[in-house]
């Protein structure tokens, strides 16, 4: 029945069209957000994952609880303690312990890339008159380059500097700002208690990110040295061969010992929280629009069936049957959807490589590419068709139905009066 | 091969009232009959029964030794396609498709239209429309309309033509022209024509006349 329900639909062109356009809307709008949402979103996940390590081991973490302390006061004396008081309070670590039984496991594990060793401490820069504090982050410079994409972000000076020893120490761009230091020259660094200890600013980075921005890298020993705590180790950074399985060796690890292991997506499960909820919005707003030219299709078939009564009773007579009188009107809704789809698609794909045009971020040395970031996954494309699919589905079930159930005697009989 | 109306009964509407009445009779294979009668005497009712599309309250038709009621939907669809044309009082024609295009609807519905084409072509030369195949209904007058629409009723070349009052919205001229069309596709092509009229010269035209007074068979 294509040839007639195409003939149907010439027929009635300013209707056809309105109803493709709310199709093609619909479809168009869901790829060109989408793949503006998803472009950002991807860049945003790969950063995640290149820069920073899959999964951090870190110091444990303890919270007391109400009743953490009954074993160790009253052993197994009571079944039941009644606290006055109840217990509160952390019973942390500063550190990991014993590092090196997690270095003998990540060296032996084939899913591991590499690892690298930090000791992270607070310490005050201070230059002159200016002093700032930041973090400093201790690391061997030949691992952590393994681990993270920091060796890319450097701007002046090497990364495998710090490996050479001898207090020193690269830069965030802003914290370099804040001191108002230059690459040679020394500045001063002193932890709570102790006096000032000259180190070489060798590097700078700029990674774009003011937060990340605003701290140092140091070799590990020396900032063991620093802080008087030899061989300690507050973290353990580790890359894995396939970061899609980290958050799934991150809970096995997280079992072997009191320390605690995140994966990246575990760490940032706030980002992930909010892309949920972005789609939400997504799927609403373009669900409405879908709904809205499915209503119009629905209209606009309904009225057609009420107009074709005629042409229904005659196809009876010459033989045509019920299923062909349905698929007649539903083909229109198919025809329509698949019409609209396809132009739908095309004009997001267009207009999303326009997107890709627009400069946007702050060029190279800041985050981002300096254009919009675009998506162009597949599934996009597959999702807006599916979705258009089955709004002119839906619209077109009702109107074939009721086609369908219209009888030529009753049709023919009031046509003759 | 025949027609048989078998103690036909057909009540419509509500209150439900009887409009026709035991009705019995038999139509052989290449006869032209007439059903005549009044205005409301039941004769478009009748037609529709012989012809599949309405069904029986009491009694049965048979057509071909079929029991037309105990046939299955998709029965009913191929034999009204290959078996059966249909000529009403208003054309039906789609209004979105030329002239041949309707005239090849039937046997588009068979996986025919290729084959069927030149027929159809044929018919519509024979009808005086040989330069206007691919005009829209609107296009044509009405006499043109129901030649269109007579073509599109034999292109099958059914066994069984049914009219409902084909003349009926005509003036004599053209009235003229479409009774000629059906008594030769009765004569040349041997077609069973059953034909409504209330018109008493074309009644006299049909060998035979089915008359009917108030939902029942007088004369037959
Ligand atoms: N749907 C219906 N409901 C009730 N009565 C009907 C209906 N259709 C037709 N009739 C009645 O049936 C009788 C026969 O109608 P019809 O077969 O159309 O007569 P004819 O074709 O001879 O003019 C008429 O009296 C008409 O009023
Ligand atoms: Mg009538």
């Amino acid at each position: 029945m294509t040839f007639l329900a195409v003939k149907y639909l010439l027929a009635r062109r300013r209707q056809t069209v309105l109803m493709l356009l709310g199709i093609f809307f619909g479809t168009a709008a869901y790829v060109a957000i989408s793949g503006f949402m998803l472009g950002f979103r991807e860049y945003l996940v790969e950063q995640l994952i290149n820069n920073n390590a899959h999964i951090h081991i870190q110091a444990r973490e303890e919270f007391l609880t109400n009743h953490s302390l009954d074993h160790s006061f009253y052993k197994k004396a009571y079944d039941y303690i009644f606290w006055s008081t109840p217990p509160s309070g952390r019973k942390d670590s500063a550190i990991v312990e014993n590092p090196q039984l997690w270095y003998e496991r990540l060296r032996n594990d084939p899913r591991v890339v590499a690892y690298s060793p930090q000791l992270t401490t607070s310490v005050i820069f201070s230059k002159g008159k200016a002093t700032v504090p930041a973090t400093l982050i201790g690391c061997d410079p030949l691992q952590q380059t393994k681990v993270t994409t920091i060796g890319e972000y450097i701007t002046q000076g090497k990364f495998s500097d710090l490996a050479v020893g001898g207090n020193r120490v690269i830069l965030g761009d802003e914290l370099m700002n804040r001191l108002g230091a230059r690459v040679s020259e020394n500045i001063f660094l002193s932890l709570a208690n102790s006096a000032p200890i000259p180190f070489k600013v060798v590097g700078i980075y700029k990674t774009g990110n003011k937060l990340a921005d605003a701290s140092a890298y140091g070799a590990i020993g020396d900032v063991q040295r620093v802080s008087k705590s030899s061989n300690k180790v507050n973290e353990i950074a580790v890359k894995l061969v396939d970061h899609s399985q980290a958050s799934a060796i991150a809970s096995t690890w997280a079992k072997l010992g009191l320390e605690k292991v995140q994966s990246w997506d575990q760490v940032n499960a706030n980002i992930f929280e909010i892309f949920k909820i972005q789609d939400a919005v997504r799927f609403l707003s373009i669900g409405a629009i879908m709904v809205v030219a499915a209503f119009g299709i629905y209209n606009v078939l309904n009225m057609t069936v009420m107009q074709k009564k005629k042409d229904v009773a005659i196809l009876h007579s010459m033989g045509y049957s019920t299923k062909d009188i349905v698929s007649l009107f539903f083909t229109q809704g198919i025809i329509l959807g698949f019409t609209g789809v396809i132009l739908g698609l095309s004009f997001g794909y267009v207009f999303c490589l326009y997107l890709q045009t627009i400069p946007f971020g702050g060029g190279p040395t800041a985050v981002g590419t300096g254009y919009l970031m675009v998506s162009f996954n597949p599934a996009i494309y597959v999702q807006a068709a599916g979705l258009a699919f089955l709004a002119a589905t839906i619209a077109s079930v009702l109107p074939a139905y009721a086609a369908g159930k219209l009888t030529p005697i009753e049709i023919i009989r009031s046509g003759a009066e | 091969m025949s027609l048989i109306a078998h103690k036909v009964h057909k009540t419509l509407g509500e209150p439900p009232t009887k409009v026709l009445t035991d009705i019995n009779f038999e139509i052989k294979d290449g006869e032209f009959v007439a059903l005549t009668g009044r205005s409301g005497s039941g004769k478009s009712t009748l037609l529709y029964l012989l012809s599949s599309l309405d069904t029986p309250t009491q009694g049965y038709i048979e057509i071909d030794k079929h029991n037309v009621s105990q046939m299955t939907k998709l029965e009913v669809c191929k034999f009204r396609n290959e078996q059966m044309g249909f000529v009403f009082q208003f054309h039906y024609l789609i209004a979105e498709l030329s002239a041949l295009e309707n005239v090849l609807m039937p046997a588009k519905k068979a996986g025919l239209a290729d084959k069927k084409k030149n027929y159809a072509q044929d018919l519509l030369k024979q009808f005086g429309l040989a330069d206007k195949p691919h005009r829209l209904p609107r296009q044509l007058s009405g006499g043109e309309q129901q030649r269109v629409a007579i073509a599109r009723a034999l292109v099958m070349q059914p066994k069984y033509l049914f009219a409902d009052e084909p003349t009926g919205s005509l003036d004599s001229h053209n009235s003229e022209v479409v009774m000629n069309i059906i008594r030769e596709a009765n004569q040349n092509l041997g077609t069973t024509v059953i034909m409504v009229t209330h018109d008493v010269g074309f009644a006299k035209q049909a060998r035979r006349q089915i008359h009917l007074v108030d939902g029942k068979v007088v004369s037959s």
